[in-house]
Protein backbone atom coordinates (compact mmCIF):
# COMPACT_ATOMS: atom_id res chain seq x y z
CA UNK A 1 0.00 0.00 0.00
CA UNK A 2 2.77 2.34 1.06
CA UNK A 3 4.80 1.38 -1.95
CA UNK A 4 1.89 2.01 -4.19
CA UNK A 5 1.38 5.35 -2.54
CA UNK A 6 5.01 6.24 -2.99
CA UNK A 7 5.01 5.51 -6.64
CA UNK A 8 1.76 7.33 -7.19
CA UNK A 9 3.16 10.41 -5.47
CA UNK A 10 6.22 10.30 -7.63
CA UNK A 11 4.05 10.09 -10.63
CA UNK A 12 2.04 13.05 -9.40
CA UNK A 13 5.27 15.00 -8.80
CA UNK A 14 6.44 14.21 -12.27
CA UNK A 15 3.22 15.49 -13.73
CA UNK A 16 3.54 18.70 -11.69
CA UNK A 17 7.08 19.22 -12.95
CA UNK A 18 6.13 18.65 -16.55
CA UNK A 19 3.07 20.81 -16.12
CA UNK A 20 5.26 23.64 -14.83
CA UNK A 21 7.71 23.21 -17.68
CA UNK A 22 4.91 23.45 -20.24
CA UNK A 23 3.57 26.53 -18.53
CA UNK A 24 7.04 27.95 -18.64
CA UNK A 25 7.29 27.25 -22.32
CA UNK A 26 3.83 28.64 -22.97
CA UNK A 27 4.67 31.69 -20.92
CA UNK A 28 7.88 32.07 -22.82
CA UNK A 29 5.98 31.71 -26.06
CA UNK A 30 3.41 34.20 -24.86
CA UNK A 31 6.11 36.65 -23.98
CA UNK A 32 7.81 36.39 -27.34
CA UNK A 33 4.39 36.44 -28.99
CA UNK A 34 3.62 39.65 -27.14
CA UNK A 35 6.91 41.12 -28.24
CA UNK A 36 6.14 40.13 -31.82
CA UNK A 37 2.62 41.49 -31.57
CA UNK A 38 3.96 44.69 -30.08
CA UNK A 39 6.46 44.90 -32.89
CA UNK A 40 3.71 44.24 -35.40
CA UNK A 41 1.46 46.87 -33.88
CA UNK A 42 4.36 49.30 -33.81
CA UNK A 43 5.14 48.46 -37.39
CA UNK A 44 1.54 48.86 -38.53
CA UNK A 45 1.32 52.18 -36.72
CA UNK A 46 4.60 53.18 -38.33
CA UNK A 47 3.34 52.14 -41.75
CA UNK A 48 0.24 54.27 -41.23
CA UNK A 49 2.41 57.16 -40.16
CA UNK A 50 4.65 56.75 -43.16
CA UNK A 51 1.66 56.63 -45.48
CA UNK A 52 0.07 59.68 -43.88
CA UNK A 53 3.31 61.63 -43.99
CA UNK A 54 4.06 60.55 -47.52
CA UNK A 55 0.62 61.64 -48.62
CA UNK A 56 1.14 64.99 -46.97
CA UNK A 57 4.59 65.36 -48.48
CA UNK A 58 3.42 64.36 -51.90
CA UNK A 59 0.64 66.91 -51.74
CA UNK A 60 3.12 69.59 -50.76
CA UNK A 61 5.44 68.53 -53.52
CA UNK A 62 2.57 68.57 -55.96
CA UNK A 63 1.63 72.07 -54.83
CA UNK A 64 5.25 73.10 -55.21
CA UNK A 65 5.39 71.62 -58.70
CA UNK A 66 2.21 73.43 -59.65
CA UNK A 67 3.60 76.67 -58.28
CA UNK A 68 6.85 76.21 -60.21
CA UNK A 69 4.94 75.34 -63.36
CA UNK A 70 2.89 78.50 -63.03
CA UNK A 71 6.06 80.44 -62.48
CA UNK A 72 7.63 78.94 -65.59
CA UNK A 73 4.50 79.65 -67.60
CA UNK A 74 4.45 83.23 -66.38
CA UNK A 75 8.11 83.62 -67.29
CA UNK A 76 7.49 82.08 -70.67
CA UNK A 77 4.63 84.47 -71.28
CA UNK A 78 6.79 87.40 -70.20
CA UNK A 79 9.57 86.25 -72.51
CA UNK A 80 7.16 85.91 -75.39
CA UNK A 81 5.95 89.44 -74.73
CA UNK A 82 9.50 90.71 -74.57
CA UNK A 83 10.35 88.95 -77.81
CA UNK A 84 7.25 90.38 -79.50
CA UNK A 85 8.21 93.84 -78.32
CA UNK A 86 11.71 93.39 -79.72
CA UNK A 87 10.26 92.30 -83.02
CA UNK A 88 7.96 95.28 -83.11
CA UNK A 89 10.82 97.52 -82.08
CA UNK A 90 12.84 96.36 -85.08
CA UNK A 91 9.85 96.72 -87.39
CA UNK A 92 9.10 100.23 -86.18
CA UNK A 93 12.79 101.16 -86.44
CA UNK A 94 12.65 100.21 -90.12
CA UNK A 95 9.41 102.10 -90.60
CA UNK A 96 10.86 105.12 -88.80
CA UNK A 97 14.12 104.99 -90.74
CA UNK A 98 12.54 106.00 -93.99
CA UNK A 99 9.62 108.27 -94.51
CA UNK A 100 9.20 106.40 -97.78
CA UNK A 101 7.96 103.22 -96.15
CA UNK A 102 5.75 104.69 -93.41
CA UNK A 103 3.85 102.07 -91.43
CA UNK A 104 4.60 99.28 -93.89
CA UNK A 105 6.15 96.82 -91.46
CA UNK A 106 3.24 97.05 -89.06
CA UNK A 107 0.47 96.89 -91.67
CA UNK A 108 1.76 93.91 -93.64
CA UNK A 109 1.34 91.60 -90.60
CA UNK A 110 -2.30 92.68 -90.21
CA UNK A 111 -3.05 92.01 -93.84
CA UNK A 112 -1.12 88.71 -93.95
CA UNK A 113 -2.97 87.49 -90.88
CA UNK A 114 -6.38 88.32 -92.39
CA UNK A 115 -5.60 86.51 -95.63
CA UNK A 116 -4.01 83.53 -93.85
CA UNK A 117 -7.10 83.05 -91.67
CA UNK A 118 -9.36 83.16 -94.71
CA UNK A 119 -7.12 80.68 -96.56
CA UNK A 120 -7.13 78.36 -93.57
CA UNK A 121 -10.95 78.47 -93.40
CA UNK A 122 -11.31 78.05 -97.15
CA UNK A 123 -12.66 74.79 -98.55
CA UNK A 124 -10.88 75.29 -101.88
CA UNK A 125 -8.44 72.67 -103.10
CA UNK A 126 -5.75 75.30 -103.45
CA UNK A 127 -5.68 75.70 -99.67
CA UNK A 128 -6.38 72.11 -98.65
CA UNK A 129 -2.89 71.77 -97.18
CA UNK A 130 -2.90 75.17 -95.55
CA UNK A 131 -4.46 75.00 -92.12
CA UNK A 132 -3.78 77.27 -89.22
CA UNK A 133 -4.76 75.15 -86.26
CA UNK A 134 -2.52 76.37 -83.48
CA UNK A 135 -1.52 79.69 -82.03
CA UNK A 136 2.07 78.79 -82.80
CA UNK A 137 1.38 78.58 -86.54
CA UNK A 138 -0.18 82.00 -86.48
CA UNK A 139 2.76 83.28 -84.49
CA UNK A 140 5.20 81.95 -87.08
CA UNK A 141 3.39 83.86 -89.80
CA UNK A 142 3.12 86.97 -87.62
CA UNK A 143 6.81 87.03 -86.81
CA UNK A 144 7.76 86.41 -90.43
CA UNK A 145 5.61 89.31 -91.60
CA UNK A 146 6.74 91.63 -88.84
CA UNK A 147 10.34 90.95 -89.81
CA UNK A 148 10.03 90.57 -93.59
CA UNK A 149 11.91 93.82 -94.20
CA UNK A 150 14.31 93.62 -91.24
CA UNK A 151 17.26 93.55 -93.65
CA UNK A 152 16.41 97.15 -94.53
CA UNK A 153 18.17 98.32 -91.39
CA UNK A 154 21.35 97.69 -93.37
CA UNK A 155 20.31 99.59 -96.49
CA UNK A 156 21.86 103.08 -96.60
CA UNK A 157 19.27 105.80 -96.41
CA UNK A 158 20.67 107.56 -99.43
CA UNK A 159 19.81 104.47 -101.49
CA UNK A 160 16.38 103.77 -99.96
CA UNK A 161 15.36 107.38 -100.29
CA UNK A 162 17.32 108.29 -103.43
CA UNK A 163 14.96 110.82 -104.95
CA UNK A 164 17.12 112.17 -107.79
CA UNK A 165 19.78 110.61 -109.96
CA UNK A 166 22.61 112.76 -108.67
CA UNK A 167 21.73 112.26 -105.04
CA UNK A 168 24.37 110.75 -102.83
CA UNK A 169 24.01 112.08 -99.32
CA UNK A 170 22.90 115.33 -100.87
CA UNK A 171 21.61 116.23 -104.29
CA UNK A 172 24.70 117.02 -106.37
CA UNK A 173 22.71 119.10 -108.83
CA UNK A 174 23.72 122.12 -106.71
CA UNK A 175 27.41 121.42 -107.24
CA UNK A 176 26.87 120.97 -110.94
CA UNK A 177 24.79 124.13 -111.17
CA UNK A 178 27.76 126.01 -109.68
CA UNK A 179 29.88 124.72 -112.55
CA UNK A 180 27.32 126.09 -114.96
CA UNK A 181 27.62 129.40 -113.11
CA UNK A 182 31.41 129.26 -113.58
CA UNK A 183 31.09 128.62 -117.29
CA UNK A 184 28.50 131.36 -117.51
CA UNK A 185 30.96 133.83 -115.99
CA UNK A 186 33.83 132.48 -118.11
CA UNK A 187 31.78 133.25 -121.17
CA UNK A 188 31.16 136.80 -119.95
CA UNK A 189 34.86 137.26 -119.30
CA UNK A 190 35.68 135.84 -122.70
CA UNK A 191 33.30 138.35 -124.28
CA UNK A 192 34.86 141.26 -122.40
CA UNK A 193 38.33 140.11 -123.40
CA UNK A 194 37.26 139.95 -127.00
CA UNK A 195 35.89 143.49 -126.77
CA UNK A 196 39.16 144.66 -125.22
CA UNK A 197 40.97 143.07 -128.11
CA UNK A 198 38.98 145.34 -130.39
CA UNK A 199 36.33 142.97 -131.77
CA UNK A 200 32.93 144.30 -132.75
CA UNK A 201 30.99 144.80 -129.46
CA UNK A 202 27.60 144.27 -131.07
CA UNK A 203 28.65 140.97 -132.55
CA UNK A 204 30.14 139.91 -129.23
CA UNK A 205 27.00 140.83 -127.28
CA UNK A 206 24.91 138.77 -129.67
CA UNK A 207 27.30 135.80 -129.37
CA UNK A 208 27.32 136.03 -125.56
CA UNK A 209 23.56 136.21 -125.38
CA UNK A 210 23.25 133.11 -127.53
CA UNK A 211 25.87 131.21 -125.54
CA UNK A 212 24.24 132.10 -122.23
CA UNK A 213 20.85 131.03 -123.49
CA UNK A 214 22.24 127.75 -124.76
CA UNK A 215 23.97 127.12 -121.45
CA UNK A 216 20.77 127.89 -119.58
CA UNK A 217 18.82 125.36 -121.61
CA UNK A 218 21.52 122.78 -121.16
CA UNK A 219 21.33 123.20 -117.42
CA UNK A 220 17.56 122.85 -117.54
CA UNK A 221 17.95 119.65 -119.52
CA UNK A 222 20.43 118.22 -117.02
CA UNK A 223 18.24 119.28 -114.10
CA UNK A 224 15.24 117.58 -115.68
CA UNK A 225 17.21 114.43 -116.38
CA UNK A 226 18.17 114.41 -112.70
CA UNK A 227 14.53 114.02 -111.65
CA UNK A 228 14.29 110.59 -113.27
CA UNK A 229 10.60 110.95 -114.03
CA UNK A 230 10.84 109.89 -117.66
CA UNK A 231 12.57 107.15 -119.59
CA UNK A 232 16.01 108.24 -120.90
CA UNK A 233 16.05 107.74 -124.64
CA UNK A 234 19.24 107.16 -126.57
CA UNK A 235 19.26 110.72 -127.90
CA UNK A 236 18.83 112.06 -124.37
CA UNK A 237 21.93 110.17 -123.31
CA UNK A 238 23.86 111.52 -126.30
CA UNK A 239 22.82 115.01 -125.26
CA UNK A 240 24.10 114.37 -121.72
CA UNK A 241 27.45 113.26 -123.19
CA UNK A 242 27.61 116.44 -125.33
CA UNK A 243 26.88 118.75 -122.43
CA UNK A 244 29.28 116.81 -120.20
CA UNK A 245 32.16 117.47 -122.57
CA UNK A 246 32.02 121.25 -121.97
CA UNK A 247 35.02 122.41 -119.99
CA UNK A 248 35.99 124.86 -117.26
CA UNK A 249 39.33 125.68 -115.63
CA UNK A 250 39.98 124.50 -112.13
CA UNK A 251 42.49 126.54 -110.08
CA UNK A 252 42.16 124.77 -106.78
CA UNK A 253 43.54 121.49 -105.51
CA UNK A 254 40.70 118.99 -105.31
CA UNK A 255 42.61 116.57 -103.11
CA UNK A 256 42.35 118.87 -100.10
CA UNK A 257 39.79 118.59 -97.33
CA UNK A 258 39.00 114.95 -98.00
CA UNK A 259 38.62 112.04 -95.62
CA UNK A 260 41.16 109.29 -96.24
CA UNK A 261 38.85 106.99 -98.15
CA UNK A 262 37.89 109.60 -100.68
CA UNK A 263 41.44 110.93 -100.85
CA UNK A 264 42.71 107.42 -101.65
CA UNK A 265 40.27 107.18 -104.52
CA UNK A 266 41.21 110.64 -105.82
CA UNK A 267 44.91 109.84 -105.60
CA UNK A 268 44.33 106.87 -107.90
CA UNK A 269 43.56 109.33 -110.66
CA UNK A 270 46.13 110.90 -112.93
CA UNK A 271 47.99 113.77 -111.25
CA UNK A 272 46.99 117.16 -112.57
CA UNK A 273 48.93 120.40 -112.75
CA UNK A 274 46.90 123.45 -111.81
CA UNK A 275 45.19 125.19 -113.36
CA UNK A 276 43.67 122.31 -115.24
CA UNK A 277 40.81 121.77 -117.56
CA UNK A 278 37.79 119.99 -116.12
CA UNK A 279 34.80 118.49 -117.88
CA UNK A 280 31.46 119.95 -116.92
CA UNK A 281 30.21 116.46 -116.01
CA UNK A 282 32.36 113.40 -115.63
CA UNK A 283 32.74 109.80 -114.54
CA UNK A 284 35.96 109.60 -112.57
CA UNK A 285 37.85 106.90 -110.74
CA UNK A 286 36.91 108.62 -107.49
CA UNK A 287 33.27 107.93 -108.26
CA UNK A 288 33.77 104.18 -108.09
CA UNK A 289 33.28 102.76 -104.61
CA UNK A 290 34.82 99.30 -104.70
CA UNK A 291 32.99 96.23 -103.42
CA UNK A 292 34.98 94.83 -100.56
CA UNK A 293 34.52 91.79 -98.32
CA UNK A 294 31.83 90.10 -100.36
CA UNK A 295 31.47 86.39 -99.68
CA UNK A 296 30.58 85.06 -103.14
CA UNK A 297 30.85 81.46 -101.96
CA UNK A 298 28.31 81.91 -99.20
CA UNK A 299 26.12 83.87 -101.61
CA UNK A 300 26.03 80.94 -103.99
CA UNK A 301 25.62 78.33 -101.26
CA UNK A 302 22.58 80.09 -99.89
CA UNK A 303 21.02 80.06 -103.34
CA UNK A 304 20.97 83.80 -103.95
CA UNK A 305 20.80 84.53 -107.64
CA UNK A 306 20.68 88.29 -108.10
CA UNK A 307 23.63 89.33 -110.27
CA UNK A 308 26.15 91.05 -108.04
CA UNK A 309 27.48 94.28 -109.67
CA UNK A 310 31.26 94.58 -109.78
CA UNK A 311 31.36 97.79 -107.78
CA UNK A 312 29.56 98.62 -104.58
CA UNK A 313 28.54 102.02 -105.97
CA UNK A 314 29.27 104.11 -109.02
CA UNK A 315 28.66 107.78 -108.32
CA UNK A 316 29.75 108.91 -111.80
CA UNK A 317 27.83 112.02 -112.81
CA UNK A 318 27.22 111.03 -116.41
CA UNK A 319 26.62 107.43 -115.36
CA UNK A 320 23.91 108.48 -112.92
CA UNK A 321 22.28 111.03 -115.23
CA UNK A 322 21.97 108.32 -117.90
CA UNK A 323 19.95 105.98 -115.63
CA UNK A 324 17.15 104.93 -117.96
CA UNK A 325 14.30 104.55 -115.52
CA UNK A 326 13.90 105.92 -112.02
CA UNK A 327 16.81 107.20 -110.02
CA UNK A 328 18.74 104.05 -109.10
CA UNK A 329 21.88 102.70 -110.72
CA UNK A 330 22.37 98.94 -111.12
CA UNK A 331 24.57 99.04 -108.03
CA UNK A 332 21.95 100.85 -105.98
CA UNK A 333 19.17 98.62 -107.21
CA UNK A 334 21.19 95.64 -106.04
CA UNK A 335 21.72 97.34 -102.70
CA UNK A 336 17.96 97.73 -102.35
CA UNK A 337 17.25 94.14 -103.36
CA UNK A 338 19.96 93.01 -101.02
CA UNK A 339 17.64 93.89 -98.11
CA UNK A 340 15.84 90.57 -98.60
CA UNK A 341 19.18 88.77 -98.54
CA UNK A 342 20.04 90.61 -95.36
CA UNK A 343 16.63 89.72 -93.90
CA UNK A 344 17.22 86.05 -94.65
CA UNK A 345 20.76 86.08 -93.31
CA UNK A 346 19.76 87.92 -90.14
CA UNK A 347 16.77 85.67 -89.49
CA UNK A 348 18.69 82.48 -90.24
CA UNK A 349 21.11 83.47 -87.51
CA UNK A 350 18.37 83.51 -84.88
CA UNK A 351 17.88 80.30 -82.90
CA UNK A 352 14.17 79.97 -83.65
CA UNK A 353 12.44 77.06 -81.90
CA UNK A 354 11.06 74.27 -84.07
CA UNK A 355 7.61 75.83 -84.40
CA UNK A 356 9.09 79.05 -85.80
CA UNK A 357 11.61 77.44 -88.11
CA UNK A 358 9.91 78.71 -91.29
CA UNK A 359 10.22 82.38 -90.35
CA UNK A 360 13.31 82.99 -92.56
CA UNK A 361 11.67 81.17 -95.49
CA UNK A 362 8.37 83.08 -95.25
CA UNK A 363 10.04 86.42 -94.65
CA UNK A 364 12.63 85.96 -97.38
CA UNK A 365 10.30 85.09 -100.24
CA UNK A 366 8.08 88.16 -100.45
CA UNK A 367 9.84 89.45 -103.57
CA UNK A 368 9.76 86.13 -105.39
CA UNK A 369 7.31 85.44 -108.22
CA UNK A 370 5.61 82.20 -109.23
CA UNK A 371 7.77 81.76 -112.34
CA UNK A 372 11.32 82.29 -111.14
CA UNK A 373 11.61 85.94 -112.09
CA UNK A 374 11.69 87.30 -108.55
CA UNK A 375 14.52 87.68 -106.11
CA UNK A 376 16.72 86.77 -104.34
CA UNK A 377 16.41 83.05 -105.13
CA UNK A 378 14.33 82.99 -108.31
CA UNK A 379 11.90 80.61 -106.64
CA UNK A 380 8.83 79.25 -108.38
CA UNK A 381 5.34 78.53 -107.08
CA UNK A 382 6.30 75.02 -105.97
CA UNK A 383 9.17 76.35 -103.88
CA UNK A 384 6.96 78.87 -102.13
CA UNK A 385 4.77 77.87 -99.23
CA UNK A 386 1.27 79.37 -99.18
CA UNK A 387 2.27 81.61 -96.26
CA UNK A 388 5.07 83.15 -98.34
CA UNK A 389 2.71 83.73 -101.27
CA UNK A 390 0.22 85.39 -98.92
CA UNK A 391 2.93 87.69 -97.62
CA UNK A 392 3.95 88.63 -101.16
CA UNK A 393 0.43 89.86 -101.93
CA UNK A 394 0.15 91.64 -98.58
CA UNK A 395 3.48 93.36 -99.22
CA UNK A 396 2.48 94.66 -102.65
CA UNK A 397 -1.05 95.66 -101.68
CA UNK A 398 0.14 97.59 -98.63
CA UNK A 399 2.76 99.40 -100.71
CA UNK A 400 0.20 100.30 -103.37
CA UNK A 401 -2.47 101.60 -101.04
CA UNK A 402 -0.27 103.28 -98.44
CA UNK A 403 -1.30 106.87 -97.85
CA UNK A 404 1.78 107.82 -95.87
CA UNK A 405 4.36 108.00 -98.67
CA UNK A 406 5.41 111.61 -99.28
CA UNK A 407 6.58 110.98 -102.83
CA UNK A 408 3.32 109.72 -104.25
CA UNK A 409 -0.35 110.32 -103.94
CA UNK A 410 -2.37 107.55 -102.34
CA UNK A 411 -3.82 105.24 -104.98
CA UNK A 412 -7.51 104.47 -105.16
CA UNK A 413 -8.58 101.05 -103.94
CA UNK A 414 -9.84 100.04 -107.39
CA UNK A 415 -6.56 101.10 -109.06
CA UNK A 416 -4.53 99.15 -106.55
CA UNK A 417 -6.59 96.04 -107.16
CA UNK A 418 -6.24 96.53 -110.90
CA UNK A 419 -2.45 96.59 -110.52
CA UNK A 420 -2.61 93.44 -108.39
CA UNK A 421 -4.62 91.78 -111.15
CA UNK A 422 -1.91 92.65 -113.69
CA UNK A 423 0.70 91.13 -111.43
CA UNK A 424 -1.46 88.02 -111.09
CA UNK A 425 -1.74 87.84 -114.87
CA UNK A 426 2.05 88.07 -115.15
CA UNK A 427 2.24 85.28 -112.58
CA UNK A 428 4.06 87.45 -110.12
CA UNK A 429 1.35 86.95 -107.53
CA UNK A 430 -0.79 83.91 -106.71
CA UNK A 431 -4.16 83.84 -108.46
CA UNK A 432 -5.98 81.73 -105.85
CA UNK A 433 -4.88 84.00 -103.03
CA UNK A 434 -5.81 87.08 -105.07
CA UNK A 435 -9.31 85.71 -105.69
CA UNK A 436 -9.67 84.75 -102.04
CA UNK A 437 -8.55 88.27 -101.13
CA UNK A 438 -11.43 89.62 -103.21
CA UNK A 439 -14.20 87.10 -102.47
CA UNK A 440 -13.56 87.09 -98.73
CA UNK A 441 -14.01 90.87 -98.68
CA UNK A 442 -10.66 91.31 -96.97
CA UNK A 443 -9.70 94.07 -99.41
CA UNK A 444 -12.72 96.03 -98.21
CA UNK A 445 -12.19 95.32 -94.53
CA UNK A 446 -8.54 96.32 -94.76
CA UNK A 447 -9.42 99.45 -96.74
CA UNK A 448 -11.92 100.54 -94.10
CA UNK A 449 -9.30 100.17 -91.39
CA UNK A 450 -6.23 101.57 -93.09
CA UNK A 451 -7.11 103.61 -96.17
CA UNK A 452 -8.20 107.23 -96.38
CA UNK A 453 -11.87 107.94 -97.03
CA UNK A 454 -10.86 109.47 -100.36
CA UNK A 455 -9.09 106.31 -101.51
CA UNK A 456 -12.01 103.95 -101.02
CA UNK A 457 -14.12 103.55 -104.14
CA UNK A 458 -16.35 100.84 -105.56
CA UNK A 459 -14.50 97.83 -106.89
CA UNK A 460 -16.15 95.53 -109.40
CA UNK A 461 -14.51 92.31 -108.31
CA UNK A 462 -16.51 90.18 -110.77
CA UNK A 463 -14.17 91.15 -113.61
CA UNK A 464 -11.25 89.54 -111.80
CA UNK A 465 -12.91 86.26 -110.80
CA UNK B 1 36.74 49.20 -43.12
CA UNK B 2 36.58 50.35 -46.65
CA UNK B 3 34.85 53.61 -47.52
CA UNK B 4 31.55 53.03 -49.29
CA UNK B 5 30.79 55.52 -52.01
CA UNK B 6 27.74 55.56 -54.27
CA UNK B 7 27.50 58.18 -57.02
CA UNK B 8 24.38 60.26 -57.38
CA UNK B 9 21.94 59.37 -60.18
CA UNK B 10 18.74 60.97 -61.40
CA UNK B 11 16.72 58.97 -58.85
CA UNK B 12 19.20 58.15 -56.10
CA UNK B 13 21.33 60.22 -53.74
CA UNK B 14 25.09 60.34 -53.44
CA UNK B 15 26.21 58.33 -50.45
CA UNK B 16 29.50 58.25 -48.63
CA UNK B 17 30.26 56.13 -45.61
CA UNK B 18 33.71 56.78 -44.14
CA UNK B 19 34.91 54.79 -41.17
CA UNK B 20 38.11 56.74 -40.53
CA UNK B 21 36.27 60.06 -40.15
CA UNK B 22 33.15 58.50 -38.72
CA UNK B 23 30.90 60.27 -41.19
CA UNK B 24 27.89 59.02 -43.00
CA UNK B 25 26.44 61.30 -45.72
CA UNK B 26 23.37 60.86 -47.86
CA UNK B 27 22.73 63.79 -50.19
CA UNK B 28 20.13 64.15 -52.92
CA UNK B 29 16.82 62.64 -53.97
CA UNK B 30 15.72 59.17 -53.01
CA UNK B 31 13.47 57.48 -55.54
CA UNK B 32 15.17 54.12 -56.06
CA UNK B 33 13.33 51.50 -58.06
CA UNK B 34 13.91 48.95 -55.28
CA UNK B 35 14.63 50.94 -52.14
CA UNK B 36 15.61 48.12 -49.79
CA UNK B 37 17.91 46.56 -52.34
CA UNK B 38 19.50 49.93 -53.02
CA UNK B 39 20.15 50.70 -49.34
CA UNK B 40 21.09 47.14 -48.37
CA UNK B 41 24.88 47.71 -48.63
CA UNK B 42 24.47 50.93 -46.67
CA UNK B 43 22.63 49.25 -43.80
CA UNK B 44 25.10 46.36 -43.80
CA UNK B 45 28.03 48.75 -43.68
CA UNK B 46 26.51 50.63 -40.72
CA UNK B 47 25.81 47.40 -38.80
CA UNK B 48 29.39 46.35 -39.34
CA UNK B 49 30.59 49.82 -38.38
CA UNK B 50 28.84 49.77 -35.01
CA UNK B 51 29.97 46.20 -34.48
CA UNK B 52 33.33 47.24 -33.10
CA UNK B 53 34.52 49.56 -35.86
CA UNK B 54 32.98 52.82 -34.74
CA UNK B 55 35.22 55.70 -33.79
CA UNK B 56 34.52 57.98 -30.87
CA UNK B 57 32.13 60.35 -32.57
CA UNK B 58 29.91 59.53 -35.48
CA UNK B 59 28.37 62.29 -37.60
CA UNK B 60 25.54 61.64 -39.95
CA UNK B 61 24.71 64.24 -42.60
CA UNK B 62 21.38 63.82 -44.30
CA UNK B 63 20.44 66.23 -47.03
CA UNK B 64 17.50 64.60 -48.66
CA UNK B 65 15.57 66.90 -50.94
CA UNK B 66 12.77 64.59 -51.99
CA UNK B 67 12.07 60.95 -51.15
CA UNK B 68 9.45 58.33 -51.85
CA UNK B 69 7.38 56.38 -49.30
CA UNK B 70 9.59 53.32 -49.23
CA UNK B 71 12.61 55.55 -48.62
CA UNK B 72 10.69 57.01 -45.70
CA UNK B 73 10.20 53.51 -44.32
CA UNK B 74 13.87 52.81 -44.81
CA UNK B 75 14.84 55.95 -42.93
CA UNK B 76 12.80 54.67 -39.95
CA UNK B 77 14.78 51.43 -40.04
CA UNK B 78 17.92 53.50 -40.38
CA UNK B 79 17.05 55.61 -37.33
CA UNK B 80 16.08 52.41 -35.42
CA UNK B 81 19.54 51.10 -36.08
CA UNK B 82 21.09 54.34 -34.87
CA UNK B 83 18.89 54.33 -31.77
CA UNK B 84 20.00 50.80 -30.95
CA UNK B 85 23.58 52.01 -30.92
CA UNK B 86 22.92 55.36 -29.35
CA UNK B 87 23.75 54.27 -25.81
CA UNK B 88 27.17 52.93 -26.59
CA UNK B 89 28.22 55.55 -29.14
CA UNK B 90 28.18 59.29 -29.54
CA UNK B 91 26.05 59.91 -32.62
CA UNK B 92 25.13 63.30 -34.08
CA UNK B 93 22.63 63.54 -36.91
CA UNK B 94 22.44 66.69 -39.07
CA UNK B 95 19.24 66.97 -41.07
CA UNK B 96 20.13 69.57 -43.68
CA UNK B 97 17.34 71.25 -45.64
CA UNK B 98 16.91 74.06 -48.12
CA UNK B 99 15.10 76.98 -46.57
CA UNK B 100 12.69 77.05 -49.50
CA UNK B 101 11.89 73.35 -49.21
CA UNK B 102 9.27 73.28 -46.49
CA UNK B 103 8.47 69.59 -46.77
CA UNK B 104 12.12 68.67 -46.19
CA UNK B 105 12.10 70.69 -42.96
CA UNK B 106 8.85 69.06 -41.85
CA UNK B 107 10.22 65.58 -42.50
CA UNK B 108 13.20 66.42 -40.31
CA UNK B 109 10.90 67.63 -37.55
CA UNK B 110 8.88 64.43 -37.77
CA UNK B 111 11.99 62.28 -37.33
CA UNK B 112 13.03 64.45 -34.40
CA UNK B 113 9.67 63.72 -32.78
CA UNK B 114 9.78 60.00 -33.49
CA UNK B 115 13.32 59.44 -32.24
CA UNK B 116 13.55 61.56 -29.13
CA UNK B 117 16.67 59.80 -27.88
CA UNK B 118 18.66 60.67 -30.99
CA UNK B 119 20.43 63.99 -31.42
CA UNK B 120 18.94 65.33 -34.62
CA UNK B 121 19.96 68.88 -35.58
CA UNK B 122 17.92 70.69 -38.21
CA UNK B 123 20.27 72.84 -40.26
CA UNK B 124 19.06 75.17 -42.92
CA UNK B 125 21.38 75.63 -45.89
Amino acid sequence: MQRRNKSTRRQEDDTKVSENKLIGEVEELKESFDVTIDKLIKDIKRQDKIMARSDKRQRQEYDELQRRLEEVQELQEAQKKLMDSFIKLIASAIDAKSKYTGGHCSRVPELSRMIAKAASDSEQDAFSDFKIETKDQLRELDIASWLHDCGKVTTPEYVVDKATKLETIYNRIHEIRTRFEVIHRDLTIEALNKKLAGEDPKKIDKWLKEEHQKLNEEFKFIAKANIGGEFMKKEDKTKVFDIASKTWMRHFDDTLGLAHEERDRVLNEKEQILPCEEKLLSDKIRHIIPREYFDYKEYEEKGFKIKVPEHLYNLGEVYNLCIERGTLTTEERFKIQEHVIMSIKMLEQLPFPEYLKNVPLYAGAHHETLIGTGYPRELTKDDMPVAARIMAIADVFEALTAADRPYKEAKKLSDSIKILSFMVKDQHLDEDIFKLFLTSGIYKEYAQNYLLESQIDEVDIEQYL
Amino acid sequence: METLKIEETKYTPSIELNQSTGTISIIGKSYPENTFEFYEPVMKWIEEYFDGNAIEETTINLEIIYFNSSSSKLFFDFFDLLEENNNDHKITINWIYDEENESALEAGEDFQEDFEDLTINLLSK
